[in-house]
């Protein structure tokens, strides 16, 4: 924090911004702008309906946390270098100069006002994906070094260290070890195994490092799944990091990077299909996003570990008691799992033949609230009070259901939930479907 | 030439250059570049695209319309309005004469759209938030739209307003391409990739329960 200024090198560094980084900005926001994006920024009519569709603008009621006033700032600058009335009367159509005030604005309410759940564009009249081009804004700003210090290093550690905790490899190895140990005793077999660089299996599983490091239960948790279905599986001793923070800082290089040692790790094992662990926006980054960072078609399956979970159970390979789960459960649907990743029913299937009380929350499904983890709001500590805050939506709707525990198939939701847990006092566990699943799991030997 | 002459040619030329600058604008739109999508499809994009402009249009489908029912209503009402007027004024450009009961709905039609666009260009003038997300543009689109409606409710009483109509109508048509009435064109290519966006996903429309 400078004392002159009373702010802080991120803000100072915006207000210093020199015409050739305005320039290179610009450079960024036109090049990435694709005819659908150039479509719809064409298209808001400003009718304002979208506004209780965004957490954000519910639980603070600012204005400057209503979606069209958030794609307002895009479309201006879209405006000012596309169109000829934004050029020659921009106070007409609201268009404006990429300039350091708009940058700031950006800043503000593109980054700290905005988890890009997708919420406001599954409800907008005109069917708008305003969190798509709210991304684009961020990949304009990461052109120009300014993400957030805080996302841009969780981001940094990914790439430097292969996985967004910088894990050490040995640590990892470490950690899989004293699980193996765990497992063999969880089942009674001492033949039970964590498999590691197991070549030409059928699945490699990809886990959010958070796990290993705070959760690693969780991890126990899906390998007793496998064990119970007999499954050819493996981990990677090096690349096993199923988060992508590019998607939410906007730098899609970085992006790339990160989603491609993933793609190499499935090509070296000769897998079949990479499965993708409990984590939201590890799967909208892997599953759909990572093909167009890179640019080519995956020549492997992708899926989910709960499109996993959900055949085992249909074809009989896992045996579930429900009864073992008696306390009442509700579902959190991640954004990006559920609105922008398709993964709808698998999550409801699996629970209802796991625990003998499942009420939904609601809305739910695609039309449920973000919970206000994603987007990077973890990493951004500048606006964690925002988050919070953001979070009460959520929050009231965890309550109404009476609900004792709270399961999230998303470890960045379950840490946000875990903050509102304390902050609004609802006194739920909140669990992975995974550990749910083998806590009703029936192993026969 | 004489005035009507002038007028009616004048709507003509600038409903050619309307149609000629939404084309340009589309064009340009598309020189932005389609990559492909690489990603395999887990739904159907097709299907999400007739779910767009089917069951997706239908106020329970969306919360932006079923929380705010009147609105949505006032919106729809609105457009029947100016579908309406842009009839009549086709017709009287072609010289067609519309039997009574046409004429009648056609005025019927413009009067309920007009009042609609009364009470939302109150709302936007009224409600903090909707100041807030508004520009001159928005509010120029909505007062030029409500003068054709006017006229076009005059013009099925008065011939001589017919005059009138014509004259809104080439301000409103040289406005279009520039302020945000564009939207007539590219509200069905937000719609088709809305539909092609979710279908492609398999998020819409809704996956059948798994029970």
């Amino acid at each position: 924090m400078s004392e002159d200024t009373g702010k802080d090198s991120y803000e100072e560094r915006i207000s210093g911004l020199t015409s050739a980084e305005f320039a290179r900005a610009l450079q960024t926001f036109c090049d990435k702008i694709e005819f659908g994006d150039a479509a719809q920024l064409n298209s808001c009519v400003h009718c304002g309906l979208c506004a209780d569709t965004c957490h954000y603008y519910l639980a603070s009621g600012e204005l400057e946390a209503l979606p069209a006033y958030k794609l307002n700032l895009v479309s201006a600058v879209f405006k000012n270098q596309h169109t000829r009335l934004g050029r020659i009367a921009p106070a007409l159509t609201g268009a404006q100069a990429l300039d350091a005030d708009m940058v700031s604005r950006w800043v503000d309410s593109l980054y700290g006002r905005c988890s890009l759940c997708g919420r406001c564009a599954l409800n907008c009249t005109l069917g708008i994906n305003v969190s798509r081009l709210i991304r684009l804004a961020r990949t304009t700003l990461a052109s120009v070094d300014l993400v957030p210090p805080e996302l841009q290093s969780t981001v940094n550690t990914a790439v430097d260290k292969g996985n967004n905790m910088g894990i050490p490899r040995q640590e990892w190895l470490d950690t899989l070890q004293w699980l193996d140990e765990e497992l063999q005793q969880e089942v009674s077999d001492p033949a039970a195994h964590l498999p590691i660089d197991q070549p030409n299996i059928r699945l490699f599983y990809t886990v959010n490092p958070r796990e290993p490091k705070f959760f690693p239960l969780s991890l126990l948790a899906t390998a007793k799944i496998f064990y119970a279905a007999g499954e050819s599986w493996t981990f990677s001793s090096d690349y096993y990091d199923v988060t992508n923070y590019g998607l939410f800082s906007g730098d899609d290089e970085a992006a790339g990077v990160i989603s491609a040692r993933l793609r190499d790790s499935m090509h070296k094992l000769r897998a079949n299909t990479l499965v993708l662990g409990e984590c939201g926006h590890g799967y909208n980054a892997n599953r759909w996003e990572a093909p167009e960072w890179l640019a080519g078609a995956y020549g492997f399956e992708v899926k989910s570990i709960l499109e996993i979970i959900a055949d085992y159970i249909r074809q009989g390979r896992i045996k579930l008691d429900p009864s073992r789960n008696q306390k009442r459960v509700t579902l959190h649907d991640p954004c990006n799992l559920v609105r922008l990743g398709g993964i709808i029913e698998e999550q409801r299937f699996i629970l209802k033949r796991t625990v003998s009380d499942f009420v939904e929350m609601f809305p739910n499904r695609e039309q449920n609230f973000c919970c206000g983890g994603g987007g990077g709001q973890l990493s951004m500590t500048r606006f964690a009070k925002r988050r919070i805050e953001s979070g009460r939506i959520k929050a009231d709707q965890i309550r109404a259901t009476g609900a004792k525990i709270v399961v999230a198939p998303c470890h960045n939701c379950i840490d946000q939930l875990s903050e509102l847990n304390k902050e609004y006092k609802l006194g739920v566990e909140i669990k992975t479907v995974s550990e749910m699943v083998a806590d009703a799991l029936v192993i026969e030997h | 030439m004489s005035p009507v002459l002038l007028l009616r040619l004048g709507v003509v030329l600038s409903a050619v250059y309307c149609l000629i600058a939404l084309t340009i604008l589309v064009a340009r739109t598309f020189s932005f570049g389609r990559p492909p999508k690489y990603a395999k499809a887990k739904g159907s994009a097709t299907k999400g695209i007739v779910y767009a402009f089917g069951q997706g249009l239908l106020p329970w489908e969306k919360e932006s319309a079923s929380k705010h029912l009147l609105t949505f209503l006032a919106g729809i009402l609105y457009h029947a309005g100016i579908f309406a007027a842009i009839f009549f004024l086709m017709t009287t450009l072609l010289l067609i004469k519309l039997p009574d009961i046409a004429i009648r709905i056609v005025r019927l039609l413009a009067v309920i759209g007009l009042l609609n666009g009364i009470g939302l260009l109150i709302k936007r003038s009224a409600l903090p938030y909707m100041r807030f997300i508004s520009c001159p543009d928005d509010y120029i689109a909505n007062i030029l739209v409500g003068l054709l409606l006017l006229a076009t409710i005059l013009a099925t009483h008065y011939y001589v307003f017919q005059f009138v109509m014509m004259a809104v109508a080439i301000m409103l048509l040289l406005y279009i391409p520039v302020g945000k009435i564009r939207h007539c064109v590219f509200f069905f290519y937000s719609r088709i990739l809305f539909g092609t966006f979710f279908g492609r996903r398999g998020t819409l429309p809704h996956p059948p329960t798994q029970d």
